[in-house]
């Protein structure tokens, strides 16, 4: 047997760290896939390679993130050796060692947004955004898509490109107002510079296969082919299956298999997905052998005979209604509209809550508009473990008058006491500090 | 009371025996290997060392031979009827191996659960299939049998005409069903031919007046008694590079990070130790393009060696990875590594004078002068052997690990010393301490450290234990063991009783008390959970006698 596709994979099962011994998040959650993968002697094909993660360096998180107080505060080991196991992932593709690449780590990353105080929704630093500004720095690379099909909304992403017009973000997943975090509705789509470039497609409970790939076929490959990403990458979360215990979905390890031959993703990275023995280890091993080109039709759950996973007619005609809407919102997206004048601040106040760590988080956040580049970012966040603290960002594109605007900010924040710490990401110089 | 030790290493050319004792090297012997009739070598070396000693001195006889390795490779098999039950997943039918192969509808999962019983119609129609061929061997392997053998024994039940049946579980406690198929089928197509050479190899030692246990050496550098290895024959496949990596720690001490080359007249083999223990291959050996689960040292095997050809292309001066017969030096035809070292001056072999000879008519066909073809062949041989030590090094620390601890803290293998052994070696070791800048050490004896590693080995065996408390199970596949456990069985009872089953084993195949040094592995607990509730734990242990040099022998070698 030989892979159509060489493919790495980052295999990191952190089997000594949990959240708490009885946290979804724990040490047995890859237990079984390992097993599975062992078994069926994956990592014996030729052209399928294990690699061990790199660690996320300081500069790796601060480049993506701004982490107040500061990043230890924020993180542990665990965390930084999942997001460099995306670095490595990335590397893999980007030297072209491999084709393809898979990052099966834990923990998980797609609900830390921009600014982190804590963890949320059982993630602390987005591993995927840490893995694509890493690209971004490293490689000749522009346009990259990340699709998420973890069942729950990625908010964190969504928040980190929100004003990112060349990284586009997907989301399909169970619709917000059935679901944590509750958000990814059709309208979000991306901020005045970056309009089009958020998608969210929210599914309605029970959706199977058919349903899945209808979205695939009716928005996700219409929208990609149009956007013409150098790199595409798949947030591959495992939850929309039919078997986790905290969501209600009906998706098959053979569905997501051909999701992921439709998606044809340079690189996966593992989110969530809590069914660790009756989903896990087929879903892990159906997308292993898609990224590979391997034969991944004999791959099914032990009870999915027994299962009736046909989708209601109700519920397709349903979905194929919010997949014409999402399409029809996208192409308005391209139409001229209404925005403020280029070199004003767009405002936006925001209320955030870390599940995981029980904090609560106030920000006021301005994207400067810009024909020219992303715009200079200034967030202003307060929680309940942080004072008020300031985050700067001048983009990888900056103009002369983002850059410069986003030293004037950071001259005035730093010649007054009005924030504890203040942090600059500037993206263009390659400069990451903590004030 | 006189005690020695006898070792063979049946090689590609040579066969070498020796006979050590508590003054170190008392007889070693080199004869010409007969591959078509490994009985005739093996003989004649018995033969010519016990000459002038007193067979009843000899305390044990290990023997390390290629019969079951050459078998296999050239396909001289017996037909094997291969029944296996795989359930969903990678398609069972791309494992085929042999020409009676049947997949059999069953399935277990990863915990051990029966999902679906086995299809018993399917089963019959294969059987009879079988028995219509006059098919007296088989292979019976299922996914996930290490969790749960079930259906691997009934369909042995189902079979009791077989002559030999080799199952799946019984032979390793590793996960990996394409594996545990091919070692099964190995195991079960050499399983004829290997006993009737064992038996035939007690006759001949019966006639020699030898009534010594006698022991076969494995891939991993350990033995097994040869009563022992009559149903695990292939066990016995691929021990020619663990024979010199052991005769090596039997002449020198090792406690650091080490490489060992074994340089010979076609290849080098590599092998690595870290802190002075040989680094074992993750899963098993590979041979024949199948992967099996026999376990075995990490060794690689390159292209380079004495007699490496040496060939010009252009400016470009190689060596190997063919050989063209001897040096020329020693009555070859074409130069090699040797006549090279011969026309620099580092050894003065035989006939220096053909070595010169050989390379000036390299140098008339190339415009590069003589001395400079020799340099460069040499240069690139030894490039060749860095580049491929690196890499080794490099492959051993980007292992992947599963744990923060061993990510964080996990062994980092920096070896700075160089053991050389092999034929060639000492004419090696300037140039390779100078390539490398680490220490090189050629030990005394190095030219047949194969065979005193032979004699010297001590039994291994390794046991994967799994429990799971919520199903009460307890599974030491390899030792036949599966049993019921209470629910608040834990990880200490798990070391604990891995030990016990080890030792217990040990203690029936006749192992030394002395030798029944266990180690444990690894060890791993997982508390399951179910919604928000623990169900139990998952423990894997897994422990090993290492391999290494018995204890008596240790004794006499002072080491």
């Amino acid at each position: 047997m030989k892979a159509k596709s060489t493919l790495g994979i980052v295999f990191f099962p952190a089997f000594d760290w949990a959240i708490h011994p009885l946290h979804p998040e724990r040490e047995e959650r890859l237990l079984y896939t390992l097993d599975q993968l062992n078994e069926e002697g994956v990592f014996d094909i030729d052209g399928i390679y294990q690699y061990k993660p790199d660690i996320a360096s300081l500069n790796d998180i601060m480049r993506t993130h701004f982490c107040f107080p500061d990043v230890s505060k924020v993180t542990t080991e665990s965390h930084l050796i999942s997001a460099g196991g995306t670095i490595k992932a990335a590397t893999l593709v980007m030297d072209n060692i491999v084709n393809k690449s898979f990052a099966l780590v834990r923990p998980p990353g797609h609900h830390a947004m921009k600014v982190v105080h804590g963890a949320r929704g059982f993630c602390n630093i987005n591993i995927e955004a840490v893995m694509v500004e890493y690209i971004r720095e490293h490689y000749p690379v522009k346009k990259i898509a990340i699709v998420d099909t973890d069942c729950h909304h990625g908010d964190g992403t969504q928040d980190i490109y929100w004003h990112d017009r060349d990284v586009l973000y997907i989301s399909m997943h169970q619709d917000g107002r059935t679901l944590y975090p509750g958000t990814g509705a059709i309208h979000e789509l991306g901020g005045p510079n970056a309009l089009g470039t958020t998608i969210n497609i929210p599914l309605p409970p029970n959706t199977s296969d058919e349903g899945f790939l209808i979205a695939m076929e009716r928005v996700v490959l219409p929208i990609l082919k149009d956007f013409k990403p150098d790199l595409i990458i798949n947030s591959a979360g495992q939850d929309n299956h039919y078997s986790d215990p905290i969501t209600n979905m009906n998706f098959s390890a053979l569905g997501y298999a051909k999701l992921t031959e439709m998606l044809n993703a340079d690189i996966a990275v593992l989110e969530g997905g809590y069914s660790i023995q009756g989903a896990l280890p087929y879903v892990n091993l159906g997308i292993t052998l898609a990224m590979a080109g391997l034969d991944y039709s004999y791959v099914h759950e032990p009870d999915y005979s027994q299962k009736d996973l046909t989708q209601d007619k109700e519920i397709t005609k349903y979905i194929k209604r919010v997949c014409d809407q999402v399409m029809k919102r996208y192409e308005e997206c391209k139409k001229p509209s209404f925005k403020l004048m280029p070199g004003n601040y767009d405002v936006r106040k925001k209320e955030i809550y870390y599940d995981t760590d029980n904090i609560r988080e106030m920000q006021l956040e301005s994207i400067m508009v810009c024909e020219e580049c992303r715009g200079v970012l200034k967030i202003e966040t307060t929680s309940t473990v942080n004072p008020l603290c300031l985050g700067i960002e001048i983009p990888l594109d900056a103009c002369d008058r983002c850059q410069k605007e986003g030293y004037r900010l950071l001259d005035t924040a730093l010649s007054g006491d009005r924030y504890k710490y203040v942090q600059l990401i500037d993206r263009k110089n390659k400069k990451y500090v903590l004030y | 009371m006189i005690i020695m030790y006898l070792g063979l290493d049946v090689g590609g050319t040579h066969t070498d025996a020796v006979i050590i004792d508590k003054s170190g090297v008392v007889a070693h012997t080199k004869v010409v290997t007969t591959p078509h009739n490994l009985l005739e070598c093996i003989s004649q070396a018995f033969k010519n060392i016990l000459t002038g000693i007193d067979p009843s001195h000899i305390k044990r006889v290990n023997l390390s031979t290629t019969l079951t390795t050459n078998a296999i490779i050239e396909n001289k098999c017996e037909e094997v009827g291969v029944l296996v039950s795989g359930g969903p997943g990678i398609n069972p039918a791309l494992y085929s191996m042999g020409n009676h192969y049947y997949v059999i509808d069953g399935q277990i999962d990863h915990r051990g659960t029966e999902i679906t019983l086995l299809n018993l119609n399917q089963l019959e129609k294969a059987t009879k299939k079988c028995r219509k061929k006059g098919i007296k061997a088989f292979a019976v392997v299922s996914k996930f049998s290490t969790r749960n053998p079930v259906h691997e024994q009934y369909i042995q039940q189902k079979l009791d005409d077989a002559d030999f049946i080799s199952v799946g579980h019984t032979l390793s406690g590793n996960l990996n069903f394409p594996r545990r198929i091919a070692t099964a089928y190995y195991n079960a197509a050499v399983w004829r031919l290997y006993n009737k050479f064992s038996y035939a190899i007690e006759e001949v030692l019966r006639e020699l007046g030898v009534i010594a246990p006698v022991n076969i050496l494995k891939a991993d550098g350990g033995t097994i008694p040869l009563h022992v290895s009559r149903t695990i024959p292939v066990e016995s496949i691929l021990s020619g590079p663990a024979a010199s990596v052991i005769g090596t720690m039997a002449l020198c001490n090792i406690t650091e990070d080490a490489v060992m080359l074994d340089i010979g007249g076609t290849s080098c083999d590599i092998a690595m130790f870290a802190d002075g223990a040989p680094l074992i291959e993750k899963d098993g050996i590979r041979l024949n393009t199948h992967n099996t689960l026999v376990r075995s040292l990490k060794t690689k095997s390159i292209g380079i060696g004495g007699d490496s050809a040496i060939k010009i292309d252009g400016n470009t001066v190689t060596a190997g990875p063919q050989r063209l017969g001897m040096s020329m030096a020693e009555g070859g035809q074409n130069p090699t590594i040797i006549d090279a070292l011969n026309v620099i001056g580092t050894i003065n072999l035989k006939d220096t004078g053909r070595s010169r000879e050989g390379m000036y008519a390299l140098e008339k066909k190339s415009g590069i002068s003589s001395h400079n073809i020799a340099q460069q062949a040499i240069t690139y041989a030894l490039d060749i052997i860095y580049n491929e030590v690196m890499a080794m090094i490099d492959e051993v620390n980007s292992r992947p690990v599963y744990t923060i601890h061993e990510f964080l803290k996990g062994k980092v293998l920096k070896p700075k010393t160089i053991y050389l052994i092999g034929g060639p070696a000492k004419t090696l070791a300037h140039h390779i301490t100078q390539r490398f800048g680490w220490n090189v050490k050629v030990p005394q004896y190095a030219e047949v450290a194969n065979a005193i590693g032979a004699a010297v080995a001590r039994t291994t065996v390794d046991i994967e234990l799994f429990a799971d408390t919520q199903r009460c199970r307890l599974l030491v596949p390899n030792l036949n063991v599966n049993i019921r456990i209470p629910q608040e069985y834990d990880v200490d009872n798990a070391i604990e009783d891995a030990t016990n089953y080890m030792m217990q084993y040990l203690e029936s195949i006749g192992v030394d008390e002395r030798e029944r040094e266990i180690e444990i592995l690894q060890v791993y607990s997982f508390n399951m959970v179910e919604g928000f509730e623990t169900t139990g734990k998952n423990i894997r242990v897994h422990c090993q006698v290492k391999p290494g040099i018995l204890h008596q022998c240790r004794d006499i070698l002072k080491i």
